[in-house]
């Protein structure tokens, strides 16, 4: 049979590929993302001081390491105060293609809860991630554990996943194994257009009851300060999160537009270990992003979060609300500048305050590709 | 009793179905562009395939959706461009579906620029260039010379993949490379008249076929690969020398007419819109109904600017 396909083998042998393999294509990827800000006034919640100053600055490696695992690591700088700081934000290894389609990710790695909490900031459409975010999970909750997902087969999409972490990023405590999450995704097309994921989580956070109490002062100036991007400065022992993102494009053609909305609404129960049965911290926020053009987007987004601030054995109750408006231009795939407006409306926080925001994001290097 | 005798044969012949599917199980094949799954459409006709985009979109930018990742997790083989093309999503894909069959280096995923020879590769490719591929230029689809090549590999890949019918597919394969052969002699025959006419573009979709057919380029509506046309850049281009012979503006049906309809209205040039790939219409639903259509296209200009309708 081979005999009469020979002929045909003649001409292509001329044409095969010449694969040209440097020593470099066995480097690790490394990617660079900056990300640097003016930022008129102080607002609640942020970890963005007023005035110029440089925000999520990220290096990272990633590569295969063999044909079952991959790994990344990514190192985050940051500067407060003077003082700067290097952060490990990743450092995992992940399988690749086990049976059943499990998957397995292993180090240290952002959470998989919620919408936002999984991807990287630089990928963000706002300035700052939600007010819920920066209060429940510091902006994005990272800890070191182990996860396992598991892709079911059905026609749609359908993921459950769980994941196990040290805890200590969220609060410190005695448990060894201080944070576990339950998480699932189902997803899907509408149509040529449109598209849907819906996410649920659960995160119990065993520390919680041993969480900062606060030393019962009246001191709120002293209480904004405490911490930068550690932890999160509200806690519960549930955290429950529902996530629901829609996205619009004529003929499913990203490239020109796309609209997507998204929400999510996160409730904690048993802020620490003075909580009565009614004592709760919770929020939520819709956001509505438009590409207008393949370089413009416009977004508004919507939040509210209502907070019990530990003093000692009682609380204060706090909530913000904010409305953002953003606008950003994209030269490329590879940079952004945008241009934002914060209304912040409170009680209970002394620093809430309007504020007029312009940021980039340029990434440099090697660029991993999105998720949804 | 008559229920029981129903129910018991319901329940034999769902026991049949589940028996039987392995083994008349079709090969599930998830093609990243239309092209990939209209050549896996005539070496396995019935093969359940899931195209991940349309020519009514622009494939360097599909996002990592659901229902996608949920396509890789079920399918067998994935037939993909490679050369970076899908650089932006697929490896999401793959990461996420967690397929055991579909990785790097394994029979289940394909790549066609592997077994192609790509124009303009770069040793040194930075950002300041644009969307520059270094592997070269990754819209191979559109080679008569080099699809044949690829189609061969491909058949080899699928029988891997399904050793069964790997007879049948060789098969096929033959049957095409005829059809594919007679198909060139013509097209090269119908490239005489176009020959030498030179053409406004709009990224290098078509340049394969382009530069088979002896079409040149005289400019290209984007400033640098992958950026969108910039109203400078357009203005810039009514200085360029090549426009005065240039015969028609050439883009693709996923792009944004009007920096095309804008530059016609200067110069007077026809846009001819043409699919980027394969579409669901009878004319252009293959790859050399495509290329055909294409060269029909040219052809049509060039009778037209021999009228002097220009």
């Amino acid at each position: 049979m081979y005999s009469r396909v020979l002929p045909f083998w003649l001409a292509p042998l001329a044409v095969m590929a010449a694969v040209n393999v440097s020593a470099n294509e066995l480097n690790p990827d490394v990617s660079v993302t900056l990300d640097g800000y003016y930022k008129q006034n102080d607002t609640a919640l942020s970890h963005r001081d007023q005035g110029f100053g440089l925000g999520h600055t990220e290096l990272s490696l990633s590569a295969p390491v063999d044909d079952l695992f991959s790994a990344r690591l990514t190192t985050v700088f940051e500067e407060h105060d003077g003082e700067s700081e290097v952060l490990i934000e990743e450092a995992y290894l992940q399988t690749n293609g086990l049976p059943f389609a499990l998957n397995v990710r292993a180090g240290r790695f952002l959470s998989q809860v919620g919408y936002l909490n999984g991807r990287h900031l630089h990928e963000d459409d706002f300035v700052e991630r939600p007010a819920v975010y920066r209060a429940l999970l510091g902006s994005h909750y990272y800890d070191t554990g182990a996860r396992l997902n598991a892709l079911l087969p059905t026609p749609f999409f359908w993921q459950v996943g769980a994941e196990a972490f040290a805890g200590d990023q969220l609060s410190e405590g005695e448990e060894d194994i201080g944070v576990f999450t339950v998480n699932t995704r189902l997803g899907g097309d509408i149509s040529l257009s449109q598209s849907w994921q819906l996410g649920l989580s659960w995160l119990r956070n065993r520390h919680a009851k041993n969480a900062d109490t606060g030393d019962g002062a009246h001191d709120h100036e002293e209480e904004e300060d405490h911490d930068h991007s550690h932890g999160a400065a509200y806690t519960g022992e549930d955290l429950y999160i529902a996530d629901l993102v829609w996205k619009w494009s004529p003929n499913g053609n990203t490239r020109d537009q796309q609209l997507t909305l998204s929400g999510e609404y996160l409730y904690a129960d048993e802020p620490n270990q003075f909580a009565a049965s009614g004592d709760t911290n919770e929020g939520w926020y819709v956001s509505g992003v438009y590409q207008f053009a393949p370089q413009w987007s416009a977004g508004l987004r919507y939040g509210e979060v209502d907070l019990l601030e530990a003093h000692g054995d009682h609380f204060h109750s706090q909530t913000l609300e904010e409305t953002e408006v953003a606008l950003s231009w994209y030269r490329s795939h590879f940079s952004t500048v945008r241009l934002q407006y914060t209304h912040q409306e409170a009680t209970g926080f002394s620093n809430a305050d309007n504020t007029v925001m312009v940021q980039y994001v340029m990434s440099l290097g090697a660029h991993g590709s999105h998720g949804y | 009793m008559g229920t029981d005798m129903t129910l018991r044969s319901a329940f034999a012949a769902a026991l049949m179905l589940v028996t039987a599917l392995p083994v008349q199980a079709q090969l599930k094949v998830f093609a990243c562009e239309p092209e990939w799954a209209a050549l896996v459409q005539e070496l396995v006709p019935d093969a359940q395939l899931t195209t991940a985009t349309s020519h009514l979109q622009d494939p360097h930018y599909i996002e990592a959706r659901p229902s996608l990742i949920a396509a890789v997790r079920r399918a067998d083989i994935a037939v993909c461009t490679g050369a970076s093309l899908e650089a932006g999503w697929l490896p999401m894909l793959l990461e996420r579906a967690s397929n055991p069959d579909i990785q790097s280096g394994r029979p289940g995923l394909f790549f066609a620029a592997d077994h192609a020879q790509l124009h303009a590769p770069h040793d040194h490719v930075d950002r300041s260039m644009g969307d520059v591929h270094p592997e070269g230029n990754p819209h191979v689809h559109l080679s008569p010379d080099q699809l044949p090549e690829i189609a061969r590999a491909l058949a080899r890949q699928l029988g891997d993949v399904d050793p069964e019918a790997a007879a049948a597919i060789q098969g096929r394969y033959i049957r095409w490379r005829g059809d594919w052969n007679r198909l060139r002699s013509e097209w090269r025959d119908r490239a005489e008249a176009i020959e030498g006419q030179s053409v406004v573009v709009q990224h290098s979709n078509y340049l394969y076929l382009l530069r088979w057919l002896g079409v040149d380029v005289a400019a290209d509506l984007e400033p640098k690969p992958g950026l969108p046309p910039s109203a400078s850049h357009l203005s810039g281009l009514l200085a360029e020398p090549g426009l005065a012979d240039a015969s028609a503006i050439l883009v693709a049906s996923y792009q944004d007419p009007q920096p095309a309809e804008w530059l016609a209205e200067q110069t007077g040039l026809p846009v001819i819109v043409v699919p980027g790939t394969v579409t669901g219409d009878a004319s252009t639903e293959t790859l050399g109904g495509l290329i055909g259509e294409i060269i029909g296209q040219l052809e049509s200009v060039r009778s037209g600017a021999t009228h002097g309708s220009l």
